[in-house]
């Protein structure tokens, strides 16, 4: 309330809009008639026996890190100026997302990976553009394994400076001391507060 | 001040509580002592204020001192002085102290000694402040704002003030002085409240009510502007919180007083009608641009009792002149509006309620209200404005309904009228209002488009709901059978489409237009009971015209839904008796018999199944699936429309229904003509018949397709088909009383399967099939109907006591199956008075049998593995069956099974791995399938069985491999048990559980068991750090080397370290072992004392860390929070 906004009017998508793991699976039945679908089309058709109700099974599989799980952990970061996250705000999208190598196609859990992320502002003055960078730097250092290298970067032409911008946010030193400061520090807990 | 300073630093460096309090003393006897000094109480305010950083804000030294005085030490009078102390800061400008006094006040009312007169002196204090308030930072106002709500909604302080103040209230209007301008959202948010409790709750004179009403007014309408530092209040909060501020004010009460009025005085032609005019116009803008619902909502209601009023009653009918000129004075109003998107929904809201309010000002006015609708429809100005004149169409057909309904309420002329009721424009509704836009708009798939879409279809299942009165007053529908025949095929087109169109066609995954269309399906053909049979016919022309022998992935969806629509749209709502005049009465089994008759008709799908899991079988199963569904729906419908009593209602005769199926022609099944309804409906609309007859005709599907799955080759039967008919007969079954299991002599049939001669036939199904057949039947059966079954040389004997020839078992399945038979004849044995010798006998040779069983296998090795596995489920299944009703004869098998799980053999491994069979949950053992549970009896197994072994399972026993055993079965037995069973040996238990976790080599355990040995202890640990965390704080050390160990031993596949668990251990099982490993993990931090977690953190924060980069998805999900939660304690420590 005490100051205007940088962008009133920014596009927001709906949760449902957003790229998810979930639209990949096979869709479970929603309609009114679906209300019996446990008993009559069980995930399971054997119910009998020593092994029916251990939940063991695909739920298990190995599934390494990708994208999608990146765009998971900080989609869901609150933007400081809307009460919107950055993914419904597409200040963070999954094409922007890569992983090099992809852990999948790795051999060797402990190698290097590089996360590389690059960020959209809603609008190309964003002042606040640092701060979304560094709750995303944040997130990701606080929850991606010590093998992962996180890079932080502004898209291409996305911002008006995105240079600088690019810069503090790839300074080790200057991420750390910002993270000193009380009220940024906040700033970003608040941010992350949304991410479950 | 220099004094107060220095107390204030002494204060926060002493350690020592007497010391803190004697400064205390001395800082409050200064303060008194100059009492009339207003600077001495801004120092000893400031002061404080500079040890009040947000931090410690808490437990400052002004909170501390103000307690210190406050305590027992210094009384009420003291607590009284320092109010007055702090009090008085509000009427000196200084700054620095307003926090810090607003502070120690709200400390005050916390405080004992506290008052309800205190209050009413805080707040005369504190409006003292007058215009300075508005120069305080929003963080101090809070302070404030909070220790107004506090006070005002104390019910001491509050009824201290309503006695002081009574209904002029005069601190309201101080306060409200002093607050007026507030623009903080957090602090508009207790405001709102604030003045909201002011009108609820004090009872304010009009005047006061008048000025409380022009503050909150002045916000509307509110909005926000986000902020850099948001808050956490959304403008909704803030509408929400002005929205109550309204709906708390009189204006309500004015509304319903008007309505009042309206509704009690006489004579409406004096008293009503001269104010009509000025009512509405007063009114009409409440709802045309209102936004609060509380009030449009009330001013609707007021606007109905007029138009009730104008009526009459119902004896005496109004001159229908005062009707006609309230309507048309409103329908003048409104009637442009319709036209203009913006006001659309409220217009034909003060239409739509001034219409419907009763029957006469419908049968007038409903004609030009539709004509208009249709009108506008021709030409929508958006598809939201469509959408909405739909939506108003919708709602009169619906009021139309409800008109009908109660038309015998009112005056009789009503229901005359109704006779002659104009009806034409609702005849050519579909095909000059809906049928135009549907056209229009399903050939665009935009997602407003799919919302007009979709209250076309509400408004079709409506229209053709919709009844008319006949000249000699029964009701009749009000569409012709063409119109309805008509509607009904375009809504079937929609659900039979997806099995028409290709994969590639249709991708739409949003299924809601069908959705919308089945239950629109399911009212249409609830009235329009023909609709039925056309879909039915359909369906079976979709289905029969495709090869089911090797169907897609796709096809095989499509089936499903189709079938499992056809089948809601059918019985989950029983047909009402209304009816078209050409066709017969609609009865209440009409769609039951329909339904079921084309399923028997459809199967099998594919004559042959090559295996029992293939794409055809699956097909199979989905009209058996159907089947099974049918029964639950049409059972639930009965239960919604006739009561539960209905489905237990006793039948006075239980004839031998199976004597008539049996004389059934053959195909009767499926015929769903006239005839065959009527052969089994009821006469009368009477619950419990229908029920009886649904019953009937559910057993006799049962048997025909118990028949076809037991005689011959497997043909159409695969597995899936045949656990859904076993299921589907349980339930069957299970909802028939004891007198029909009796009659129908079920018992006799779960081993007979309908056959018709007596005569032991060749088995030719094979035993995993009749295994399921039997099953099914036996499900459902109460104890009092199997008591034949254990006479000496019966089924149950020859079933219980047969060695399985276990090479002779085609898979594990079958030794699955006799388990859970077994399980069941043990279980529903109920020893009656003169069971004394023979069937009771008979149990109890069966389970010492299998416990001679178990210890002579366990202890030799000439049995393989595989077929002690399989023989040892049967045999503890059976003791699980008699254990559930605590039969004690199980008591007298424990030392064996004892015995047996500690011979030092593989198969005295597997049996103590597998004890925990005994008290699994399982779902055959339960009261809606007339098992005999006791309440208690997990705790009696665990008592016997599990409690003796606590003591040998210790580390320190002399036989290790005995206390290994031990601990194995002590395992298996527990995470079936709850918390609160084991609860009481914890000690024991945990030490148990550490030497699990820590501690296999060397005993000979294999792979398999020591990592469900692992899953049960870290599922145990679980459940203690949940409950009861304490017991553990001197072995946390222990539990987290222990589960990290577990954690490093189980690593993925894809990682390239050597596995400590052997091969025989899958990917599945190590994940989870890692998974509960984090999870343990996770629930430490927190819960113990720093000192017996420190040497852990760091290493366990790392393996943290890496565990988040694990293959598994639910392994690095529970990582992450394990993770975050480290962290915290960190931090916070």
């Amino acid at each position: 309330m005490s100051r205007d906004l940088e962008n009133a009017n920014p596009t927001i998508l709906n949760v449902s809009q957003l790229p998810s793991r979930r639209s990949k699976r096979p869709e479970t039945r929603r309609g009114p008639d679906s209300k019996c679908d446990s008993i009559v089309y069980p995930e399971q058709h054997w119910s009998y026996g020593i092994n029916s109700s251990s939940d063991e099974g695909e739920d298990y599989a190995e599934d390494p890190v990708d994208e999608q799980d990146i765009y998971d952990l900080i989609s869901t970061i609150s933007d400081p100026e809307h009460p919107h996250t950055l993914g419904q705000l597409s200040v963070v999208r999954l094409p922007d997302i890569h992983l090099s190598p992809s852990p999948a196609e790795l051999s060797d859990p402990d190698s290097l990976i590089t996360a590389s992320i690059d960020l959209t502002p809603t609008i190309n003055h964003c002042s606040l553009a640092t701060v979304i960078g560094l709750a995303v730097r944040c997130r990701l250092e606080q929850t991606l394994p010590p093998n992962y290298r996180v890079d932080v970067r502004m898209k291409d032409g996305s911002h008006a400076q995105d240079d600088q911008v690019n810069k503090q946010l790839g300074d080790k030193e200057r991420v750390a001391a910002a993270l000193e400061n009380d009220t940024l520090q906040r700033m970003v807990d608040k941010m992350l507060e949304t991410c479950t | 001040m220099s004094n107060l300073k220095q107390w204030a630093l002494e204060y926060v460096l002493s350690d020592d509580e007497t010391a803190q309090l004697e400064i205390t003393k001395k800082a409050a006897l200064e303060i008194e002592s100059s009492r009339a000094s207003s600077t001495v109480v801004g120092n000893w305010a400031a002061s404080v204020q500079q040890w009040m950083t947000p931090a410690n804000a808490e437990s400052g030294p002004a909170e501390d001192g103000v307690e210190g005085v406050s305590g027992d030490i210094i009384a009420r009078a003291k607590v009284q002085r320092l109010i007055g102390f702090f009090g008085a800061m509000f009427s000196y400008d200084h700054k620095a102290g307003i926090t810090a006094s607003a502070k120690a006040l709200r400390q005050l009312y916390a405080a004992k000694s506290f008052k309800p007169n205190m209050g009413i002196k805080i707040l005369e204090d504190v409006c003292k402040i007058k215009e300075d308030f508005r120069l305080q930072t929003a963080a101090t106002r809070l302070e404030l704002y909070q220790l107004f709500l506090s006070l005002i909604q104390d019910p001491a302080v509050s009824s201290e003030l309503q006695h002081k103040y009574g209904s002029s209230c005069g601190f309201v209007l101080d306060l409200i002085q002093v607050c007026q301008s507030e623009r903080d959202p957090r602090n508009l948010m207790i405001w709102f409240k604030i003045l909201a409790l002011f009108l609820t709750e004090y009872d304010p004179s009009p005047e006061v009510s008048e000025e409380i009403f022009k503050v909150f007014s002045a916000y509307f309408p509110i909005s926000l502007r986000a902020s850099a530092t948001p808050v956490g209040i959304t403008a909704e909060d803030l509408k929400e919180a002005l929205r109550y501020c309204f709906s708390a004010h009189h204006r309500l009460d004015i509304l319903k007083t008007i309505q009042a009025c309206i509704e009690s005085y006489d004579n409406p032609q004096a008293n009503l009608v001269p104010y009509v005019q000025n009512i509405w116009n007063s009114l009409k803008y409440e709802v045309r641009n209102g936004e609060v619902k509380e009030t449009i909502n009330a001013t609707l209601q007021v606007l109905r009792a007029i138009a009730r009023k104008l009526d009459g009653t119902k004896t005496f009918k109004l001159d229908v002149s005062l009707l006609k000129s309230y309507v048309d004075l409103v329908s003048r109003d409104c009637g442009d509006d319709l036209a203009n998107p913006t006001y659309t929904k409220q217009a034909g809201l003060l239409l739509m309620t001034v219409i419907s309010s009763n029957i006469r000002a419908y049968v007038l006015y409903n004609a030009g209200f539709i004509d208009t609708i249709r009108q506008n429809l021709r030409q929508p100005k958006s598809p939201s404005h469509a959408a909405d004149l739909l939506l108003l169409l919708n709602s009169l057909l619906k009021t139309r309904m409800e008109l009908f309904r109660d038309r015998k309420q009112g005056h009789a002329d009503d229901e005359e009228s109704l006779k002659i009721e104009e009806r034409t424009h609702l005849d050519t509704l579909f095909h000059d209002a809906y049928l135009p836009v549907w056209t229009a708009k399903s050939k665009e798939a935009a997602s407003e488009d799919k919302d007009v879409l979709k209250q076309v279809t509400q408004g079709l299942a409506l229209l053709v709901s919709q009844q008319v009165l006949q000249e000699d007053g029964t009701p009749t529908l009000l569409c012709s059978a063409s119109t309805s025949s008509e509607i009904c095929s375009l809504l079937i087109a929609i659900i039979t489409r997806g099995l028409a169109l290709s994969s590639n066609d249709n991708t739409a995954e949003d299924t809601t237009l069908e959705d919308e269309a089945v239950s629109a399906l399911r009212t249409i053909v609830a009235n329009y009971t023909d609709g039925y049979a056309e879909l039915a016919g359909r369906v079976k022309a979709e289905i029969k015209q495709r090869d089911w022998s090797n169907p897609s992935e796709y096809s095989l969806g499509a089936l499903k839904d189709l079938l499992s629509r056809f089948t809601f749209i059918g019985c989950s709502e029983i047909p009402s008796s209304i009816h078209l005049e050409t066709t017969q009465k609609g009865l209440p089994l009409q769609h039951f018999v329909t339904l079921t008759a084309s399923l028997l008709g459809l199967f099998p799908l594919t004559p042959v199944v090559k295996s029992s899991l293939d794409e055809g079988a699956t097909a199979n199963a989905h009209v058996i699936s159907s089947l099974h569904a049918s029964v639950i729906w049409f059972r639930e419908a009965c239960e919604a429309k006739y009561g539960a009593e209905a489905l237990t209602s006793k039948q006075a005769d239980a004839q031998d229904w199976l004597a008539e199926f049996r004389g059934l022609p053959e195909h009767s099944l499926l015929q769903s003509d006239e005839s065959a309804i009527a052969a089994l409906s009821p006469s009368s609309d009477d619950g419990p018949a229908i029920y009886a007859q649904f019953l009937k005709r559910s057993v006799f599907i049962v048997a025909s397709l118990y028949q076809s799955a037991s005689t011959g080759a497997q043909g159409p039967w695969g597995e899936k088909a045949l656990v859904q008919l076993s299921q589907m007969a349980a339930l069957v079954v299970r909802s028939l009383d004891e007198k029909h299991q009796l009659s129908c002599n079920l018992a006799h049939e779960a081993f007979n399967f309908f056959r018709a001669t007596t005569e032991p036939t060749v088995e030719t199904s094979s035993g995993l099939a009749s295994g399921l057949l039997t099953l099914g039947i036996l499900q459902g059966l109460r104890p009092a109907a199997i008591t034949g079954l254990y006479n000496p040389g019966g089924h149950a004997e020859r079933f219980m006591s047969e060695i399985p020839d276990f090479g002779g078992l085609s898979s594990s399945r079958e030794s699955d199956i006799r388990a859970a038979i077994g399980s069941i004849l043990a279980n529903k044995f109920k020893p009656g008075p003169q069971a004394a010798g023979g069937d009771a006998g008979v149990l109890k040779g069966v389970l010492e049998f299998w416990a001679n069983w178990l210890k002579e296998s366990a202890s030799s090795t000439s049995l393989d593995a595989t077929s002690f596995r399989a023989g040892s489920a049967i045999g503890l299944n059976f003791i699980a069956g008699a254990a559930a009703r605590q039969d004690p004869q199980v008591l007298t098998l424990i030392p064996a099974l004892h015995t047996a799980a500690s011979s030092p053999t593989p198969n005295g491994e597997i049996l103590a791995s597998s004890l925990g069979l005994i008290v699994k949950p399982s779902s055959l053992l339960t009261r809606d399938n007339h098992a005999i549970t006791r309440l208690f009896h997990k705790q009696w197994i665990y008592a016997h069985l599990a409690k003796p072994l606590l003591q040998p399972a210790q580390p320190g026993s002399a036989d290790q491999l005995a206390a290994a055993r031990y601990r194995v079965a002590v395992l298996s037995v527990l995470p079936h048990c709850s918390f609160t069973i084991y609860q009481d040996d914890l000690p024991a238990l945990i030490r148990l559980l550490v030497t699990a976790l820590t501690s296999q080599e060397g005993l000979s355990l294999s792979a398999d068991t020591i990592s469900s040995q692992t899953v049960a202890a870290l599922e145990v640990l679980i459940e203690i750090l949940g409950n009861e965390p304490a017991t553990l704080a001197g072995h946390v050390g222990a539990v987290i080397k222990g589960v990290t160990k577990v954690y490093q031993e189980n690593p993925p596949l894809s990682s390239r370290k050597d596995t400590a668990t052997g091969p025989g251990v899958t990917a599945a099982k190590r994940a989870l072992c890692r998974r509960l490993a984090l999870q343990v993990l996770a629930a430490v931090p927190g819960r113990f004392e720093e000192r017996h977690v420190r040497a852990y953190v760091l290493p366990t924060q790392k393996m943290l860390a890496v565990a988040c980069g694990d293959p598994v998805r639910r392994v690095r999900e529970v990582a992450r929070s394990a993770r975050a939660g480290w962290a915290r304690a960190v931090q916070g420590g």
